[in-house]
């Protein structure tokens, strides 16, 4: 007994303490107990008011200082404020000043900010002189009784920029880089209900005193060599959450039909609330990482939307969240902006994270037999861990060890690759055993035919 | 006719489809221990078409087992087409006891439960790309059972075709019925226990004060 006790107590102390527990979901979407991948490594605290938008661009961090009407610099440490912009110069001398800018963006020495309080976006030069100002577009596709609401930002190579307003529906406004408006970008559906059926019988007059099916607008975006992500807050189509748009504006990911965010209230204090995706962001390697601001989860998906890590949660301790904003990535470490605590937390790589992140990218560039030891060891941090049993599986696939891959991509709970392997190994096994099967069926047949002569006679 | 032994009558009723179970009525055979058997495999085979299918069919997950659904979908399911049955053709003038509907229906649906073990062996053997295999003879013995389950009705009860086509429908209709007053009946139970249950708190508490 006392044995026992003390080998429970051992066990008990041998976990190390953490400010929650990693999970991760398998094959059927429960969630399970995981190793973390990310780890709080730092919170940092300046002097912010509900900052929305962080953007790193070549050794600088630029926050976007709601609140205080103003965009901070701060050097690649975080230690040391560089530079504050909170004025700009036209041309022509006037001063003009920022009113909550929202989102900021660099892109080629310019700076490009969501002015949101005084509707206009600003491209200026990174010595405070203004190049462009944009204000809202005269068309006749953009409706005049709006204001326009510069949220996000951003600009893609050629230096077209891309801005999110927050009432408008039919995706993110395209500007050419003169600052002229070319169009809407990337509009989310609207939800398709029985209404769209009975649409069919109405007439137009009726029709216009029903309530407008109107989709949701998108929350926040990022862009990834050429590719724009869109991240949407309680979108009606689950499918419209993440989007992965080309230059076409067609969604790559709406075929592959893929759930992101949470499934279950498992694993959270604050029972189940349907994903509310703040910000996206797309590391370096093409991993896809968001935050949930409902849940203060940050997800971490690579880029074939396999689920990687989940992280963060909100919390009042040290390293969660409250209401968190933004998302950025940089090389290996993820920063959280919070709006509510006005700090800005930093995930660093575990040692868990590391050998996926490692793994992971060898088997997406189609290294699979050399990821063999990796998945190896990762599965002796976490044997829950499902993206290992499908590496491994490929691995042996490639190696042409069948048995093991089929093994192996049973545990993964991946069908599919299971046919692959057993297709081979069947191959296999009948090459092996082509002859003894032979001699089988005939002596059965032989058998049968002479049991029925037998009667016969 | 030659005498036949329980086990010959079932092949009997199988092979010979426009008049087996008529034979088999007037012989007055059929073997309730058979039907039994067949019941219990057809429970089984419900349970292992889930959970012992090959793995490139059905990537199945052991993380819960429940047992109720497989009884709905087999055994309670069986039962109430025959007490369905019997409820309905004893109104339209049926000559069927429960007992002979309850075997005829078991030795019908054989070959519904005979596909379900072939093609229980034949997903350990096929990929995907033969899965026409397993559809066709799904569909061979399903459309087998159907016709077998249409013989056993007009047989059992000595119907003309359009009334046994009648009595099916009508049974089916009956199925649908008790199933509705089935789950109504169980909310029913429900309520009445959350009733008492709440009763016996609020008695407890105000005893205690």
């Amino acid at each position: 007994m006392k044995k026992f006790l003390v080998i429970f107590l051992c066990i008990i102390f041998a976990v190390p303490f953490k400010a929650y527990s990693a999970y991760n979901y398998d094959y059927m979407g429960n969630a399970i107990p995981s190793q973390a991948g990310y780890d709080v490594e730092n919170v940092l605290y300046f002097d912010m008011d509900e900052p929305q938008d962080i953007f790193y661009s070549s050794e600088n961090f630029y926050i976007a200082d709601t609140g205080n009407n103003r965009i901070l610099v701060l050097d690649s440490n975080l230690e040391n404020i560089v530079k504050i912009y909170d004025g700009f110069v036209f041309p022509d001398g006037t001063e003009t000043y920022l009113n909550n800018p929202e989102g900021v963006y660099i892109f080629g020495e310019k700076i490009y900010i969501a002015d949101t309080g005084n509707s206009r976006v600003i491209v200026s030069g990174l010595d405070s002189g203004i190049i462009t100002e944009i204000e809202k577009p005269v068309s006749e596709i953009y409706d005049q009784n709006k204001t326009f609401l510069p949220e996000k930002i951003l600009v893609d190579k050629s230096g077209n920029i891309y801005v999110i307003s927050g009432n408008v529906t039919t995706g993110c406004m395209m500007f050419s880089n003169q600052g002229d408006f070319i169009g809407f970008f990337g509009a989310n559906r609207s939800r398709c209900t029985a209404g769209n059926i009975r649409n069919h019988f109405v007439s137009d007059k009726k029709k216009s005193r029903r309530k407008r099916n109107i989709p949701t607008g998108i929350t926040s975006f990022d862009i990834s060599q050429d590719f724009i992500y869109t991240c949407t807050e309680n979108s009606g189509k689950t499918s419209d959450i993440i989007k992965k748009l080309n230059s076409a504006g067609k969604n790559i990911f709406s075929e592959k039909n893929i759930h992101f965010g949470d499934y279950q209230p498992e694993y959270s204090n604050s029972g189940y609330r349907p994903p509310e995706i703040s910000d996206i962001d797309i590391s370096e390697n093409g991993n896809i990482n968001f935050i949930d601001s409902a849940t203060g989860h940050i997800f971490q998906y690579d880029k074939n939307c396999r689920l990687l890590f989940i992280m963060g949660r909100i919390s009042g301790q040290s390293g969660g969240f409250d209401k968190p904003s933004a998302i950025e990535t940089v090389e290996e470490k993820i920063y959280v902006l919070d709006s509510g605590k006005n700090n800005l937390t930093v995930f660093s790589e575990t040692q868990f994270g590391k050998k996926v992140h490692n793994a992971v990218e060898l088997y997406n560039s189609g290294y699979y037999a050399e990821t063999l030891g990796l998945w190896r060891e990762i599965l002796k941090y976490d044997s829950n861990y499902t993206y290992a049993y499908t590496g491994l599986a490929y691995a042996f696939l490639r190696n042409g060890e069948y048995k093991n891959s089929m093994k192996y991509a049973r545990f993964a709970g991946d069908s599919e690759l299971y046919n692959k392997a057993f297709q081979e190994y069947r191959r296999i096994f009948l090459k092996e055993h082509s002859g003894k099967i032979l001699i089988i069926i005939l002596l059965i047949s032989g058998i049968i035919i002479i049991k029925k002569r037998g009667k016969n006679n | 006719m030659k005498n036949l032994t329980q086990i010959q009558w079932l092949k009997y009723t199988l092979t010979n489809i426009p008049d087996g179970f008529g034979d088999m009525y007037w012989k007055k055979s059929g073997s309730l221990k058979i039907s039994f058997v067949i019941l219990i495999l057809f429970f089984f085979g419900i349970i292992a078409e889930d959970r012992l299918y090959g793995f490139q069919f059905s990537a199945d997950y052991d993380r819960n087992f429940n047992i109720i659904p497989y009884l709905m979908k087999s055994i309670i399911l069986f039962m109430a087409w025959t007490v369905g049955n019997w409820s309905v053709c004893t109104l339209l003038d049926g000559v069927g006891t429960i007992k002979n509907i309850f075997i005829y229906s078991a030795y019908a649906i054989s070959p519904y439960v005979m596909q379900i073990y072939i093609n229980l062996i034949l997903s350990h053997i096929l990929v995907r790309d033969e899965y026409i295999f397993m559809q066709l003879t799904e569909i061979v013995g399903t459309v087998w059972s159907v016709i077998l389950i249409f013989s056993a009705v007009k047989a059992v009860h000595q119907y003309t075709l359009k009334k046994t086509f009648t009595a099916i429908i009508l049974t089916l209709v009956m199925m649908l019925i008790m199933f509705v007053i089935l789950i109504l009946f169980m909310l029913l139970i429900q309520q009445i226990l959350i009733f008492i249950a709440e009763i016996s708190t609020e008695i407890i508490y105000r005893s205690r004060a």
